[in-house]
């Protein structure tokens, strides 16, 4: 057992979503977003939530937050490090979101107060926790300096318009992880920037990440990139988890007819010039996917029996899956 | 003869807006039914360069050849034959539709402006059967630009821009906000385009995957210049430019390096 097995052994953990279903209005027009989403992080673990568009990733790990569409309902279970998201009070959750959830966003931009200098940004979590201003000031020049920003001092006095994307979402990182939370939500965080950029601010996230002990869910449409970082990935379609699996397993032994395919439709960089295999029609949301598996109208491998009800999770060589015929999935 | 000549020659091509040069000497050849992908990040001048060949930008010295002759100038009569011979694709295609034209309408649109004589008739036949070349349906063909998802979006913009067999298509991050499942079916589709009519691409990307898929030859891009430049193939299995190298290792695969990322980071500065 390693130290951070042993940890978590006895501490919750950093994240636990528990059977999360979650739907608007009711009745004959009640649109269902989420289903029975079961997703786990635990304390100093990457955690690669990936999925297309309408896959529910980012109402997901926005659930963490306990922040939900304006009417949804929501039943399951959602515990951050502990507290019960879903019955937690305005309050309580305004805690939650001040010292033990934060989360980063695809552009930095949309983050961040345009008129507001850098150093406000980076000392007003700290100050609402009733960290004294000196002590603060000096925590945020600190936290610039770890995140690589030039002439950190001279930083604080900016404003946001005078950053570049990838150093911006630099300041956005380092104030994220200024009150030390135990979770960290990433939502699309390098999306926007450059490749080169993309992969320096990937490598301060996770030294920053491991460096706190903090548990990241990093949401994203890359499966490479979540394979390429994350201890475990979860595959997201329609609203449900259709596959989890570690992050080195998903390459070698995808098993879910759905995680094939998208490996199969990106072209690769390395290696063998592959052909590339389209997957027909389009990403379903819930509400507009078929009974039973929300995949099967796409996927090569469906029969009747994927109809008859949604797949059971279940156990396939190291992967969790949910499929009725995992053991057809071979690259 | 026509085999001979190179469908799209650029020389020396110099873009400045004010005091920055955005496009700094930039030359390439592009052959008839070839596929050259320009790869660049943000501030490179790979979009810059793009426009120019499209006639949205004017260069501030170098030369366009189309076929053999030069293009220049914005008389009407210019931007037409630019046109006649290549035709762009954006990112997304969404602005260059009218809203209130059915997509049919308006692929038929510039059928209708570069081959007038052609009948109502003949020009609804030639949309429905681009219609279909790039897969869609009648249905789609009759609905507003809003009601389209993106990948359709992007079929219907190519749709138009084949519509009066161009030689050349620039397609300028075309497939980079599509979703993986949709994205396979875009590239797909070119490739049968390009097998099936013998148009020339001009792919341009940050996305070195997609190119090495859409591509024979490339050129690499940082700060306005052409740093490197050959096979796609070639450049992807042996960089020799520490930028290109960069680019390559910056790329997420299983057991990626992030330390040789930055030593790669450390060797272009140095390089400098």
């Amino acid at each position: 057992m390693t130290v951070l097995e042993k940890e978590s052994a006895i501490r919750p953990d950093a994240l636990g979503i528990d059977g999360l279903t979650l739907g608007i209005g009711s009745g004959a027009s009640a649109v269902p977003l989420l289903d029975g989403v079961t997703v786990r992080v635990g304390r100093g673990e990457t955690v690669g939530l990936v999925g297309e568009s309408g896959s529910g990733k980012s109402l997901t790990a926005r659930a963490a937050l306990g922040m939900f569409p304006r009417g949804a309902r929501a039943t399951g279970a959602v515990t951050v490090a502990g507290v019960d998201v879903l019955a937690a009070g305005r309050a309580a959750l305004r805690d939650l979101r001040r010292t033990r959830a934060s989360m980063i966003f695809q552009d930095p931009r949309a983050a961040i107060n345009p008129v507001r200098r850098v150093g406000d940004y980076l000392t007003e979590g700290l100050r609402a926790r009733g960290v004294p201003s000196r002590e603060a000031a000096a925590t945020a020049l600190e936290l610039l300096e770890q995140v690589g920003i030039r002439d950190p001092r001279g930083a604080l006095r900016r404003h946001p318009h005078e950053f570049s994307g990838g150093m911006l979402q630099r300041v956005v990182i380092a104030g994220a992880l200024s009150t030390e939370p135990d979770v960290l939500l990433a939502d699309e965080p390098t999306t926007a920037l450059d490749v080169t950029t993309q992969a320096e601010v990937i490598a301060l996230l996770k030294e920053m990440q491991r460096t706190r002990g903090t548990g990241m869910l990093f949401v994203t449409h890359d499966l490479d990139l979540a394979a390429a970082i994350c201890d475990r990935v979860y595959v997201m379609y329609a609203g449900r988890i259709v596959e989890e699996a570690a992050g080195t397993a998903l390459f070698s032994a995808p098993a879910h007819p759905y995680t094939k395919a998208l490996l199969e439709a990106s072209p690769p960089v390395h290696g063998d010039r592959t052909e590339i295999k389209a997957i027909k029609g389009r990403p379903r949301s819930l509400a507009e996917a078929p009974s039973g598996c929300a995949f099967r109208d796409r996927c090569p491998l469906a029969g009747d029996d994927c109809a008859a009800s949604v797949p059971a999770t279940r156990a396939h060589g190291t992967s969790a899956v949910a499929c009725v015929r995992p053991e057809e999935v071979a690259r | 003869m026509t085999s001979e000549t190179p469908v799209l020659s650029v020389s020396s091509l110099v873009k400045r807006f004010g005091d920055v040069t955005a496009v700094d000497g930039v030359g390439f050849e592009l052959m008839p039914g070839a596929s050259l992908g320009i790869v660049g990040e943000s501030g490179s001048g790979k979009t810059t360069t793009a426009r120019i060949l499209a006639g949205l930008d004017e260069p501030t010295s170098g030369t366009v050849l189309l076929a053999g002759e030069p293009v220049t100038g914005r008389s009407r009569r210019a931007r037409l034959h630019r046109a006649r011979l290549l035709q762009m694709i954006f990112q997304d295609p969404y602005g260059s539709f009218d809203p209130r034209q059915t997509i049919a309408e308006s692929v038929a649109e510039p059928i209708r402006l570069h081959l007038p004589d052609l009948s109502g008739a003949d020009r609804r036949a030639r949309v429905a059967e681009l219609l279909d070349q790039v897969g869609l349906s009648e249905r789609a063909g009759g609905s507003p630009p809003r009601e389209l998802s993106g990948g359709q979006r992007q079929r219907a913009a190519i749709a138009r821009a084949l519509g009066i067999r161009p030689r050349v298509l620039v397609l300028d991050e075309a497939v980079a906000a599509l979703d993986v499942s949709i994205q396979a079916q875009i590239l797909t589709l070119l490739d049968s385009l390009r097998r099936d009519t013998g148009i020339a691409y001009v792919f341009v990307s940050h996305d070195l995957a997609v190119v090495r898929h859409i591509t024979d030859t490339a050129v690499v891009m940082r700060h306005g210049r052409i740093v490197e430049r050959g096979d796609t193939e070639t450049i992807l299995r042996d960089p020799q430019h520490p930028y290109t190298r960069l680019l390559l290792d910056s790329i997420p695969v299983p057991g990626w390096d992030l330390d040789r990322v930055a030593r790669d980071r450390r060797a272009l500065d140095a390089s400098r």
